[in-house]
């Protein structure tokens, strides 16, 4: 624990920094045992702000499950915001946990989620605050073992150098075997190198420092090479078969402060059945696996009981696919009425199922709808296989604005391949026919204050997806594009266009799609500073620039050149069970903007079908 | 009819702002069970009112809030239930019931005591304390979004003196006058020819409205 002076500095340190309640813990539902003897001591880090990572599902599942464990005892570190870590810096005092204050290089295991791309540099920046070597290679004896997971764990060539092991797919009951394997390999006095080398046999866990990679003089990958013979290749994704009896939080913690997400998220289904080709989730978290109705109603009211939240939130990749979303939505809101909860529910697909569940859940609290067409024209729908139409969209959106909402949110990319200028008028096109719709009806019929909220985000192509062989548009090219958007939709009614930075979309790409030569780029950005990339006050673009020239590497090898099918491809050493042949055929029906169905009417192979019990389609 | 809690807010929580306090109340109140109201609209919230929001840094140990209920509630029942329902740090100590019209603590409100600890060195401070209460006035400057005004300070200390190894205040807080505890450590720190104030947690430790008549029994 941090000592009694570091205690009173710290005091002083909140007095003065930005929103000091992130940093305090002792929230309800929160842990509060101190550390015993026997204890295995788990360091869950976010590497982003607690507003941020105390609004991610995944953390509190793994925080319940290890806490949940005997002799087990899990503790929350997030990034601290820039004022905090400086003054942590001047004053000495390491990271610490919410917790019991406890510093991180005391932990037995530190473990990362890594969730998206640009919050890599946090990374770097936790272990240093927190007293640990950065560098894999130059951790002493009693450092913590550094693991971590998460959907980004599907490419961690990129954090090779960091992160001691990688766990990749659900973590669940993955989490308990590695800390399992981690005491063991203490308790029987093994070296740090030899616990870190025996997580490799845990199923799903990659631990790089067992491979070597070598080049082609071109600058693609050569070969992956096992250093041991025992060291599995190509790594397999963890899948768990049946998520319904999986542990799930009955109470979390909730913040002081207000979280990004402030509310209950009850997870209603993993997997999506979709096959949208530029979608990574939808391929990674393969097959789809559902929670049961009377499970979840069961786990809202304790969890309602025990938290006080005013707001549920259904989460899954597609909630509309759900099989008893009707059903769940009504129980819900039978339930919750009374108590006024609120239910939400994000990734709506557009179809007709959607009409029902928008009239119970508008009984309460009339939010925002959002929908996400993700390409203005039926051609490159169809090329990235979001099979909506423009009819289904604007079914949606008229029954909304009669039901009472007046707040629409569309969600599109834009350098999609094979996009033309005309797919960028679509999207134009379609935020006007929102705005008509709504000037259709009466003025008395119709909610007040229209909002049309139009965002852009930029096509990052991503490994394991029909696309990752795919270039992504030139920085120019996005910028050129955005400009041309943003003086069409200006003359609308009622809208307004957000859009995603493309500098920091390219180098999403790059992390994204990198190899082992990317951790130096990484690693020189971070000593010059990057950190909090993903927030724009803090992204610079030239820090990277210079940091990816200086470890002589390219931007546009990594994210706008178009990969060769018989290229090795750095997340080749990974296995997530869906067959490289497969995503090759989508690719194709992609560039022949041909459909694929839902694979729920008929099996497209995915490659998930070959595993025994696993996809129960 | 409507319940007056006194409650208390630790130095743990000392550096949650006002509004999270609030929801984090909202929240515990929701969970309790206890039949409380609800304000009408978009977002409907619980309804509660807090006599004097904390500022951030401050700890508070006889804080007073007004909770209307929609049923007759025992003040035992009342706190146990809450008791049960808040998280650490935050405890109901006594509940008041009052009428559905009686006034709002907030604007029965005159004045509040605090008390300063101080983790450095103070014996500067506290001996300037006679001295700087023997000034007729006692020039301030209270910044606001429209600029920097000038006011007397004086007038709105009651009371200043040593306690333990600290200093307690008497200090005026009502719409036509507030002294910031902070504010007045400042003075006085300047009063004493001090660079820097020793460094200190500020506690609130009472409520008050006329003729200093502890603000629950109002």
């Amino acid at each position: 624990m941090l000592t009694d002076k570091q205690r009173q500095k710290l005091e002083k340190i909140l007095d003065t920094v930005d929103r000091p309640s992130r940093y305090i813990g002792g929230e309800l539902n929160a842990v509060s045992r101190k550390k015993q003897a026997d204890d295995m001591h788990f360091a869950f880090c976010f590497p982003d702000t607690y507003e941020v990572a105390m609004s991610h599902l995944g953390m509190k599942i793994l925080y319940d499950i290890l806490n949940n464990q005997s002799d087990t005892l899990c503790e929350r570190v997030c990034m601290p915001w820039s004022d905090m870590a400086e003054k942590l810096k001047q004053e000495e005092i390491p990271l610490f946990s919410l917790e019991n204050k406890v510093p991180l290089y005391s932990f037995d295991i530190v473990g990362f989620t890594l969730q998206y791309e640009m919050s890599y540099t946090n990374i770097l920046h936790m272990l240093e605050l927190g007293g640990i070597e950065v560098l894999n290679r130059d951790r002493k004896e009693d450092a913590p073992i550094i693991v971590a997971g998460g959907p980004c764990a599907c490419n961690p060539e990129p954090l090779s150098e960091f992160i001691d092991a990688f766990s990749m797919g659900d973590g669940e009951t993955a989490i308990v075997e590695m800390t399992e394997c981690v005491r063991r390999g203490k308790k029987a006095g093994k070296t740090r190198k030899e616990i870190i080398e025996s997580l490799s046999e845990i199923e799903g866990m990659y631990v790089p420092s067992l491979y070597n990679t070598s080049y082609n003089e071109d600058g693609t990958i050569k070969k992956f090479k096992p250093i041991k013979d025992n060291a599995p290749y190509p790594i397999k994704r963890r899948i768990e078969k049946n998520i319904e009896t999986l542990p799930f939080p009955k109470s979390v913690p909730v913040p002081f402060t207000q979280a990004v997400h402030d509310r209950i998220v009850l997870e209603i289904m993993r997997g999506c059945t979709q096959g949208c080709r530029f979608c990574q989730a939808g391929m990674l978290y393969r097959p789809v696996r559902e929670r049961s109705c009377e499970n979840l109603l069961d786990l809202a009211k304790c969890q309602v009981a025990s938290t006080g939240y005013e707001e549920i939130s259904l989460s899954s990749l597609s909630t509309g696919d759900y099989s008893q979303l009707e059903p769940l939505v009504k129980g819900l809101m039978d339930e919750f009425e009374q108590k006024r909860v609120s239910v939400s529910l994000p990734s709506l697909r557009l179809d007709s199922k959607i009409n029902n569940a928008l009239k119970e859940t508008s009984r309460v609290k009339k939010s925002s709808l959002t929908l996400a067409p993700e390409a203005g024209t039926q051609r490159l729908r169809d090329v990235i296989n979001k099979r909506v139409t423009e009819e289904d969209l604007m079914r949606s959106v008229s029954e909304a604005f009669i039901l009472g909402y007046s707040s629409v949110k569309l969600y599109f990319m834009i350098g999609l391949p094979t996009e033309t200028y005309e797919d960028l008028d679509g999207i134009a096109d379609l935020a006007q026919k929102v705005s008509e719709e709504y000037f259709r009806l009466p003025k008395g019929s119709r909610p007040r204050g229209l909002r049309i909220t139009v965002s852009t985000s930029n096509f990052v192509p991503k490994p394991f997806t029909p696309f990752q062989w795919a270039a992504q548009d030139s920085l120019e090219t996005l910028i050129e594009k955005q400009k041309y958007l943003k003086q069409k939709l200006i003359k609308i009614k009622g809208v307004q266009y957000n859009w995603h930075e493309a500098e920091l979309s390219l180098l999403e790409a790059c992390l994204a799609k990198g190899d082992r030569r990317m951790t130096k780029a990484l690693y020189l950005a971070f000593k010059d500073g990057a950190m909090l990339d993903s927030w724009r006050e803090y992204f610079s673009f030239e820090r990277w620039q210079k940091a990816f020239e200086n470890a002589g590497i390219d931007m546009p090898f990594y994210a706008n050149r178009e990969r060769d099918y018989d290229e090795i491809l750095p997340w080749d050493l990974l296995d997530i069970g869906i067959r490289k042949n497969y995503l090759k055929r989508e690719n194709e029906r992609a560039k022949q903007a041909i459909q694929t169905q839902d694979c729920r009417q008929n099996c497209n192979g995915c490659g998930l079908q070959k595993i025994p019990g696993v996809c129960k389609i | 009819m409507k319940m007056r809690c006194v409650y208390s807010i630790d130095k743990s929580l000392r550096h949650v702002g006002h509004l999270d306090i609030m929801r984090t109340i909202q929240r515990a109140l929701r969970r309790s069970e206890l039949p409380v109201c609800y304000s009408e609209g978009f977002n409907p919230h619980i309804l509660l009112s807090v006599a004097a929001p904390l500022s951030v840094n401050m700890a508070g140990e006889r804080e007073i809030m007004d909770i209307p209920l929609s049923e007759s509630v025992l003040p035992e029942t009342f706190l146990n239930k809450l008791n049960e329902s808040l998280p650490l740090g935050i405890r109901a100590i006594e509940a008041h019931t009052k009428d559905d019209k009686a006034k709002t603590g907030m604007s029965q409100l005159l004045a509040c005591s605090v008390r300063y600890e101080f983790l450095e060195d103070a014996k500067a401070l506290i001996a300037a304390i006679p001295a700087f209460l023997e000034q007729k006035s006692i020039p301030a400057i209270k910044k606001s979004k429209k600029g920097e005004k000038e006011y007397d300070l004086r007038p709105l200390i009651y009371n200043l003196s040593e306690e333990g190894n600290g200093i307690k205040a008497l200090l005026a807080l009502s719409e036509a006058g507030t002294a910031k505890p902070d504010a007045v450590i400042n003075a006085l720190t300047s009063f004493a020819g001090l660079e820097e104030t020793p460094y200190y947690i500020p506690v609130r430790t009472g409520l008050f409205a006329d003729k200093f008549v502890p603000l629950e029994l109002a």
